[in-house]
């Protein structure tokens, strides 16, 4: 287990900036997944920690020693690469005992490892098959098991389940988490996938063009995000008008409770603000045509069975499109066109303003 | 329910049905790729079997009809050939050179392809590029240029059959490069060589334990490509004064017509024999050949 830390960390690729003074650091025994869309600098991020790449400028330090120039061989980190990369000519097991073997450990030893490793991720039975002979997720496991046999100080994964179906991607998500809590190895996990990023991580890095927007833990990055981008890339947010009235925020004509954090001073001067309302905080209401008379009701744009719930794209007079998450059998009766009332939960918890 | 409501659906009785027209078009395509194949048969096969007719019947040449295409088979020609000792000694020569070309070549672009695929994968248009260029200069030319350097500079290199050895990598290098490089995309040699560098592995042992043995498939085809190329050369050969097997052959031909075409056919079907057991014994082993790009 081993403390990482990137500090003012640059990389250039011609005239494209990957990243741009990066500062992060990952405490031992954490798992801190670096999420963020495609050319965010995420995959940047960690070949540099793998030392496939060299920074412009900035430092990589592993428990306060400087590793920038280490090359990779030296650094004891283990990889897991989005497409497997397991060694074809060798079987399983021979995969897993490969970095054993290049660091000359006794061979008693080694079996004694592998044996564990083959057998904490479930693979007794297909030691001695080929890569070609397993399936997307048996290899996916090998190389994880394979990463892990040397101990290394640090585990990083460039998104590793992106290559695999739905069902293997949640259950091989759970075993990842499983096995790092396990070993307790300090972990990099790179990805796009905000659902894969909040259910695995200790901590969550929102990237965007190479820089470093927020890094918390899944609950507060969902509950508090510090950026629109955050808010948007994090879930489905609507962005809805907030004024002051009195001593109270209200949204969609009604109070709310209201984070304390992120407000501009601008906000509070002028009592406008931009409320970050997520859709299961949403409320809907189908009117009878006698609430709906004389006025100018939101009104269904689409009904979305998801299972858990239903999704409702409103049209809103006041607003632009807003989502809904409506549970069970509020949605049941809801159909396109018709005239609906929107407003916060009561119990929706405290509502973000920008 | 009317005749142009039948099963079929909406058909006009006369017309052929969209279901029988694709299967007209299609026992077309078929009848077409038939025919093809047939005639490409033929072009390969006719002027093989005219060969074998000529070597190995024994019957006076002008007799060769199709009403003789039974008649006296015999496999003495080939036996005479056989027993010739300058034909063990041109082979020697040659399997040697054969031999070496192939060290030669695999030993310069085997470490080549890799740092290309590795380090500077931009470099690969060029150096595909490059590799063509022994086909662009013809053989007179690269003999003569490079006779007359060396003439002066170390004239014992050209008097050894050995001084063949270059011009024979140079000369397969296009089909060398092609194969190896064509392996080394085919197994995404980059990634392996980062996870086995994650691991602890070195690039010598990255090279040992990790490259060439996911390669050997695209090794070998690089390899059979080079034994091939050398094993037929004719004109490098001829043009230094060197005897090697084809300008065995050629001599032997002049002098022994037949013996020397039953000796040809029979290193032809022993070549094709050789290499199919070995793409064979590669794919028992899960490793297919690859020759892309050439």
């Amino acid at each position: 287990m081993a403390t990482i830390e990137m500090t003012a960390v640059r990389k250039e690729f011609g005239t494209t900036v990957a990243l741009a003074d990066l500062h992060l650091r990952v405490e031992s025994g954490e798992l801190v997944a670096l999420l963020g869309p495609s050319g965010c600098g995420k995959t940047t991020a960690l070949r540099l920690l793998a030392g496939f790449e060299r920074p412009d400028a900035g430092r990589i330090l592993v428990d306060d020693q400087d590793v920038t120039t280490v090359p990779p061989k030296d650094r004891r980190f283990g990889m897991v690469f989005q497409e497997y990369s397991l060694f074809p000519n060798l079987t399983a097991r021979q995969n897993v005992e490969f970095g054993l073997k290049v660091r000359r450990t006794g061979a008693k030893e080694i079996a004694a490892t592998v044996d564990r490793l083959l057998e904490v991720t479930r693979l007794e039975t297909h030691a001695s098959k080929f890569p070609h002979q397993m399936s997307g997720g048996q290899k996916q496991r090998v190389a994880l098991a394979r990463a892990i046999a040397t101990e290394p100080r640090l585990l990083l994964l460039d998104e590793p389940l992106s290559a695999l179906d739905a069902q293997v991607r949640e259950h091989l998500r759970e075993e990842i988490r499983r096995l790092q809590q396990e070993v307790g190895v300090t972990t990099v996990f790179v990805t796009h996938d905000q659902h894969e990023a909040m259910a695995v991580a200790d901590r969550v890095a929102v990237m965007r063009d190479g820089v470093l927007e927020q890094i918390d833990p899944p609950r507060t990055l969902w509950s508090r995000p510090a950026t629109a981008f955050v808010a948007g890339f994090v879930g489905t947010v609507n962005r809805l008008s907030a004024t002051r009235r009195a001593a109270a925020w209200h949204v969609l004509g009604g109070p709310v409770t209201v984070a304390d954090e992120g407000l501009s001073a601008d906000a509070i001067g002028t009592g406008r603000a931009t409320a970050v309302v997520r859709p299961e905080q949403l409320e809907v209401r189908a009117l009878t045509p006698h609430e709906a008379a004389g006025s100018a009701p939101a009104r269904v744009r689409s009904v979305s069975f998801l299972g858990a719930f239903t999704r409702v794209v409103l049209t809103h007079p006041g607003e632009d499109m807003i989502t809904a998450d409506v549970l069970g059998a509020d949605a049941q009766d809801l159909r396109t066109g018709d005239p609906v009332a929107v407003s916060v939960r009561s119990t929706a918890g405290a509502v973000v303003l920008q | 329910m009317g005749p142009r409501m039948s099963a079929a659906g909406l058909t006009t009785p006369g017309r052929p049905s969209p279901a029988g027209r694709r299967r007209r078009g299609t026992t077309g395509a078929e009848l077409a790729r038939w025919g093809f194949l047939l005639a490409l048969g033929l072009f390969f096969l006719l002027p093989q079997l005219a060969m074998a007719r000529f070597a190995f019947q024994n019957i006076p040449v002008a007799t060769l009809t199709l009403g003789t295409l039974t008649d006296s088979w015999s496999l003495r020609r080939l036996g005479e050939a056989l027993t010739e000792p300058g034909l063990w000694e041109a082979a020697q020569v040659s399997v040697t050179l054969a031999v070496l070309a192939i060290v030669l070549n695999l030993a310069l672009l085997l470490p080549l392809a890799v740092l290309a695929e590795i380090r500077a994968p931009r470099l690969r248009p060029v150096l595909t590029g490059v590799t063509l260029l022994p086909w662009v200069i013809p053989p007179i030319a690269l003999v003569v240029g490079v006779a007359a350097t060396f003439r002066t500079i170390a004239p014992w290199f050209l008097s050894s059959t050995l001084s063949l050895v270059p011009f024979y990598a140079l000369w397969a290098m296009p089909f060398t490069y092609r194969a190896l490089d064509a392996g080394l995309r085919a197994i995404n040699a980059r990634t392996l060589v980062e996870a086995a560098q994650s691991l602890g592995a070195s690039m010598p042992t990255v090279l040992l334990r990790v490259i060439v043995p996911n390669m050997s498939a695209s090794i070998v085809a690089a390899s059979g490509l080079t034994a091939a190329t050398v094993l037929g050369e004719f004109a490098f050969a001829s043009l230094l004064l060197k005897e090697t097997l084809p300008t065995y052959l050629v001599v032997y031909q002049r002098q022994a017509p037949q013996a020397g075409m039953a000796l040809a056919l029979a290193l032809l079907l022993l070549t094709t024999l050789a290499l199919g057991a070995v793409v064979q014994l590669l794919r028992r082993r899960g490793l297919g050949v690859t020759t892309t790009g050439i």
